[in-house]
């Protein structure tokens, strides 16, 4: 009995060691999402463009040049905060805000995405584990019917909770159509991946970055233009754009960064 | 960062209802006072060592679900799982394998149950018992009842009709389970990511401790008592979700024995390093691929 007592509260003292450890870790993780979100909102106010400026020393030639290119086209950024949703926050909003002026393309785009959950269902995607993503979209595309401020989107995707569940939502958007269409995507897909397996590593779970497949996806699925710019280290002293999918309209505007994407205004 | 609890409140009422009833193969509640955390009893494999096995565990959930994984900790001694610890289903987004919110608690039940007929391999936190003792707990695992939840693992679970055909569940576990192992082989130990590797995550440094104990003391017979104690008192500890991911890495290496706990940490660290050093370096890669240009 004695012998097993001893035994126990070694056992505990290695178990609090072991959760020293894991707590410290965890702490750090939770200190540097912090000190991201503290100094980054999910989506931010709409500055002028100049703010990138200070974010490159003035002799890298590249990022300078660049820069000036950029002046020509655009005017302001919306910045988001870089957790790795940042390509699905950034579309989410610049998309709702270019529709709250514009009741009748709203509508359509209510329709797509009051349909897109069924779709998603008929794919084997579980309803009632999807429901809530779907509803917290679409309560979010009724408030915008009823023309809010702009603030008040603002808000809506700076609350963590409703920001994130709409992010869900989109990328189970893309996960489905990535599925559906797994015909033409699966030769995009790199390490002798399935698109399923794609989906499940690199989709549906939260802060996975995006790449091209992912937006085509998405702007696919919801029939919506994006164009993107590329601002990089690349030779040419031009920024790049790319519209997806190919020889759209596109009404939503996004900057990429290596890693990272921001919302651009003319 | 602000979480809103009442949208993983209202997920998981929804969650107690769709699995309110027992099935053959799993049952999971809530506790009376406690929406967060869940009781479950799940169905050891038909064509398993664990066949007539019923297991018992604790699900915790975090305040973030279903933004977050859940933690799952066995308390029936079962020969896989060590008793008591928890074992992550998946969790930060460093992983390739990680969770999904439009996962849920059945999707965790049929891991599990995916899960106890595989190899623990030596992976820390598994247990690779012979197939003679697991039989036995198998046996046994029937007399357990649950203080906490009052339930008797006789009746927790709707009794097996004509068995000789394995029912959809039982073939989705398989598949989920096959799934996740394929891809924990086919990966080199510096992505590991699967559920697998995540099952021994925060049982490292524990593990030196443990291990001569469960593998050279350990008795198939032996009283539940000791070890079921401290589970029910690291289970009143505030519930932990997502564990770190570093430390899954070591989920490759053998696991360390007493006395060689530092060689073991000193490899974990080689380990990550390497790890980190290729991840850095495939991001920069990317990063920069329009200068790796074939036409020179």
């Amino acid at each position: 009995m004695a012998e097993e007592k001893q035994e126990s509260s070694q056992g505990d003292i290695e178990g609090v060691n072991c959760l020293a450890y894991d707590e410290a870790i965890i702490a750090q993780q939770d200190k540097i999402q912090q000190e991201i979100a503290n100094t980054n909102p999910l989506v931010s106010d709409k500055q002028d463009l100049s703010v990138l400026q200070k974010e490159y020393a003035e002799d890298d030639a590249v990022y300078q040049l660049k820069l000036k290119d950029l002046y020509k086209k655009y005017a302001y950024i919306r910045k988001t905060r870089p957790d790795g949703n940042c390509f699905y926050r950034a579309f989410g909003f610049a998309h709702l805000e270019s529709l709250l002026e514009d009741s009748k393309e709203l509508q359509k785009f209510k329709a797509v995405a009051a349909k897109s959950k069924h779709d998603l269902v008929n794919e084997g995607f579980t309803e009632f584990t999807i429901e809530d993503f779907h509803n917290t979209f679409m309560d979010l595309i009724e408030v915008c019917e009823k023309q809010p401020s702009l603030q008040e989107l603002l808000n809506s995707f700076n609350d963590q909770n409703m920001s994130d569940y709409v992010v869900v939502y989109l990328r189970l958007l893309t996960s489905g159509y990535l599925q559906r269409e797994h015909g033409f995507f699966e030769h995009f897909i790199e390490g002798g991946r399935t698109i399923k397996e794609f989906c499940q590593q690199e989709v549906e779970p939260m802060s996975k970055e995006s790449d091209h497949i992912h937006i085509i996806a998405l702007a696919k699925a919801l029939n919506v233009s994006i164009l993107v710019e590329y601002m990089d280290r690349g030779e040419g002293g031009t920024v790049n754009h790319h519209v997806f999918p190919e020889g759209g309209d596109p009404r939503i505007f996004l900057l990429y960064r290596p890693g990272h994407y921001d919302i651009l205004y003319k | 960062m602000e979480f809103n609890p009442f949208s993983s409140v209202k997920r998981l009422m929804k969650e107690a209802a769709e699995l309110r009833d027992p099935t053959e193969h799993y049952h999971a509640q809530p506790l009376e006072d406690n929406l967060f955390e869940w009781h479950f009893s799940v169905r050891g494999p038909p064509d398993s060592d664990f066949d007539g096995g019923v297991y018992h565990g604790r699900i915790v959930l975090p305040p973030e679900y279903p933004m977050k994984p859940p933690s799952i900790i066995l308390l029936t001694p079962n020969g896989r799982f060590e008793v008591g610890k928890k074992i992550c289903l998946s969790i930060s987004g460093h992983h390739p394998e990680t969770w999904q919110p439009s996962w849920s608690i059945r999707t965790a039940l049929i891991a599990i149950i995916g899960f106890m007929p595989t190899k623990g391999e030596g992976a820390i936190g598994s247990l690779d018992y012979t197939p003679e003792e697991r039989k036995a707990l198998a046996k046994k695992s029937q007399d357990f009842c649950c203080e906490a939840c009052g339930c008797s693992m006789r009746s927790a679970l709707l009794p097996l009709t004509s068995n000789s055909n394995p029912s959809a569940e039982d073939r989705q576990a398989k598949e989920l389970a096959q799934q996740i192992n394929f891809k924990w082989r086919g990966k080199p130990p510096a992505e590991p990511g699967s559920l697998l590797t995540c099952f021994s995550l925060c049982l490292l440094p524990q593990a030196g401790a443990e291990e001569p104990q469960t593998r050279d003391d350990r008795s198939p017979t032996r009283p539940l008592s000791p070890r079921q104690r401290r589970a029910q008192q690291h289970s009143r500890q505030p519930p932990r979700a997502g564990r770190e991911p570093a430390a899954s890495r070591a989920a490759f290496a053998p696991p360390p024995r007493h006395n060689e706990s530092h060689a073991g940490s000193a490899v974990l660290i080689l380990v990550l390093t390497l790890a980190l050093a290729a991840l850095i370096f495939r991001r920069i890669y990317l990063a920069n691929e329009y200068k790796f240009n074939y036409d020179l």
